[in-house]
């Protein structure tokens, strides 16, 4: 008992001192808190389904930023690792009727080889030409999918796939506690010193070299984490949807996860899976009004990027929470001298 | 075989489209020397510097560090065997926080290897920061920074990774007089050996490009001078500023 209050007491210090005292903290605990009690409000298959499919693209945005925000190797091809986690999973489901909490990590490890493959070639590229190159991966990826039509089942895809599990339910908290716990160790990653030295590859590579690291490595690293992730979410949804067919390969799913990051706030990974929260659920929404609802998509994120370059979170945060000018640790926008070091903030 | 040199090089060239950077350049250079570059503009110092760490790769030509060829090496290879350099246009991290800059050169290997005992990466880059002398401003971003703590925080990277052989490209450049002076005397600190903090200095040898001929006499022992990619005067500080070649190739033709 004396060891269980002692951690009890511990955890309450944590949140009551860590925790409650930023209002993105706050946020960030009652979107877990949400997530995880929403089935007690409603079980609705519609909306557990929107949110199980907004819990996986979460995880491709994430996985995106560490590659594209952190590293700042422009990945326009992020459709790639989604694919090829999907038709892993797939595949393995079907030929070896491996079950999905194998054949999942087994699409992620796929995904790894796919960003070893297209990593290799491409580390010598910077920029637009990177860019254009990763662009041209998943579409050579499809045709070969095309051709290969008796394994990949062409345009049909491979369906037929088991279950992510029994019902809606567990589908629902299955896909949830995976992101959450995907997103946090990604957060972790770029919280560490590996994500120092990801942050110095965007910044100035000639420089990180000059320090003695050997950024082939790191940049590969960036590369095959990203993929690992991307995979992931890509075999959650060729079991969720019971079918990996081309779409997961396609430009516009590329793009749709640069649209989604940035619209967040890139080099942040709380940014993409925020924004992803709030645009998936609204393509969704605009339903109502099909003819307009790819142009009022449009317009909200024209919008919210032509006055939130930064992306929308970070604009959000700034506007909550200033940094002290002393200490550099971050307090609410209301208080009049830091909470650290009570430097008066202004 | 007689004494190992520290640092040999010997026919160096490299040529960028139509110039001819550098010239069959060789020398060869002692463990406990502090040498000087000079030279007027475009005579290729750095181009000579940036072919030792392997950022550029020579025509032709050799260079053996310690006995170790190091020509065709990547970069991080070459400052993981001791080797250090600063940029001339400084290149730090501009979003990072300054102690961040730092931690990136204390994360490379030859770093860990040698700070086994530094349980924290941070503090290990803290103690850079304060012999570089802008450890106040260890939190700000690097973007904040005046041009002259830009060169401190250069010299702070490149000290990290406790170097051997320490190439600094104009460190004075863009410094006050009285700033000068500091950068000077934390050169001569340095290269004395010991440590600091947690940093260990292990009394590089150092290359110092500049233009500052007057601080630079005080510091180095010998001086090399080039012009137009060719060594056109080698000796101490002495010899150097009365070679006719010198002051010819510094104030043109007739001009004393």
């Amino acid at each position: 008992m004396g060891i269980l209050g002692f951690y009890l007491r511990k955890l309450f210090n944590i949140v009551k001192r860590e925790m409650l005292v930023l209002p993105s903290r706050i946020v960030v605990g009652l979107f877990f808190l949400v997530l995880l009690l929403l089935p007690v409000v409603t079980q609705d298959p519609y909306v557990l389904r929107i949110l199980v499919l907004t819990s996986i693209f979460a995880i491709l945005a994430a996985s995106w930023d560490l590659l594209s925000g952190f590293t700042g190797q422009m990945n326009f091809g992020h459709a790639l690792f989604f694919g090829v986690g999907a038709y892993t999973a797939a595949l393995l489901n079907l030929h070896a009727h491996i079950p999905p909490w194998g054949s999942i990590p087994l699409g992620g490890l796929g995904a790894v080889l796919a960003g070893l493959i297209i990593g290799i070639p491409c580390l010598r590229l910077r920029g637009t030409y990177l860019a254009l190159t990763t662009l041209a991966f998943p579409i050579i990826l499809m045709g070969i999918v095309f051709a290969f039509s008796n394994i990949t089942g062409g345009e049909l895809g491979v369906s037929g796939l088991s279950r992510l599990s029994g019902s809606r339910l567990s589908d629902y908290y299955i896909t949830v506690v995976v992101m959450l716990g995907l997103c946090t160790i990604m957060w972790k990653i770029t919280d560490s010193n590996t994500g120092i030295i990801f942050h110095a590859i965007r910044e100035d590579e000639v420089a990180v070299r000059a320090a003695g690291i050997n950024t082939t490595r790191y940049k590969l690293l960036a590369f095959c984490l990203s993929g690992f992730f991307a995979g992931i979410s890509g075999g959650l949804y060729a079991h969720f949807m019971r079918i990996a067919g081309p779409s997961t390969l396609e430009v516009s799913m590329s793009f749709t996860v640069v649209i989604w990051a940035i619209f967040g706030g890139i080099v942040t990974i709380y940014g993409p899976v925020g924004a992803v929260f709030i645009l998936f659920p609204l393509l969704e929404f605009f339903r109502f009004w099909p003819e307009y609802r790819m142009l009022m998509f449009a317009v909200i994120v024209l919008l919210t990027l032509l006055y939130m370059p930064d992306g929308l979170f970070p604009w959000l945060r700034d506007k909550v929470e200033t940094e002290c000018p002393r200490c550099k640790i971050r307090n609410v926008a209301t208080r009049k001298t830091c909470r650290v070091c009570t430097a008066p903030l202004d | 075989m007689g004494v190992q040199p520290f640092l040999e090089i010997e026919g160096l060239s490299k040529r960028f489209g139509g110039l001819q950077a550098v010239d069959n350049v060789g020398f060869s250079m002692g463990r406990n020397e502090i040498l000087g570059m000079i030279g007027p503009n475009g005579a290729g110092k750095t181009t000579v510097l940036r072919l030792i760490t392997g950022i550029l790769k020579p025509d032709s030509g050799g260079i053996h560090f310690k006995g170790k060829k190091i020509v065709g090496r990547k970069t991080w290879n070459i400052v993981n065997l001791g080797i250090a350099c600063t940029f001339q246009n400084m290149r730090p991290f501009r979003r990072l926080p300054i102690i961040a800059n730092v931690m990136v050169s204390c994360l490379s290997p030859r770093a860990m290897k040698r700070g086994e005992w530094v349980k924290r990466v941070e503090a290990k880059a803290m103690d850079a920061l304060e012999f570089a002398g802008i450890s106040d401003m260890a939190l700000e971003k690097a973007s904040t920074l005046s041009q002259g703590d830009l060169k401190r925080l250069e010299v702070a990277r490149a000290i990290a990774t406790e170097p051997e052989l320490l190439l600094l490209d104009e460190p004075f450049g863009g410094l006050s007089p009285a700033e000068t002076d500091l950068m000077a005397k934390s050169m001569k600190r340095l290269h004395k050996g010991g440590r600091f903090g947690r940093l260990h200095s292990e009394g590089p040898a150092m290359i110092i490009v500049e233009h500052k001929l007057q601080q630079l006499m005080k510091i180095v022992n010998r001086i090399i001078v080039l012009n137009f990619g060719i060594i056109i005067a080698d000796g101490t500080p002495e010899e150097v500023v009365n070679n006719p070649q010198v002051i010819e190739a510094y104030l043109g033709q007739g001009g004393t």
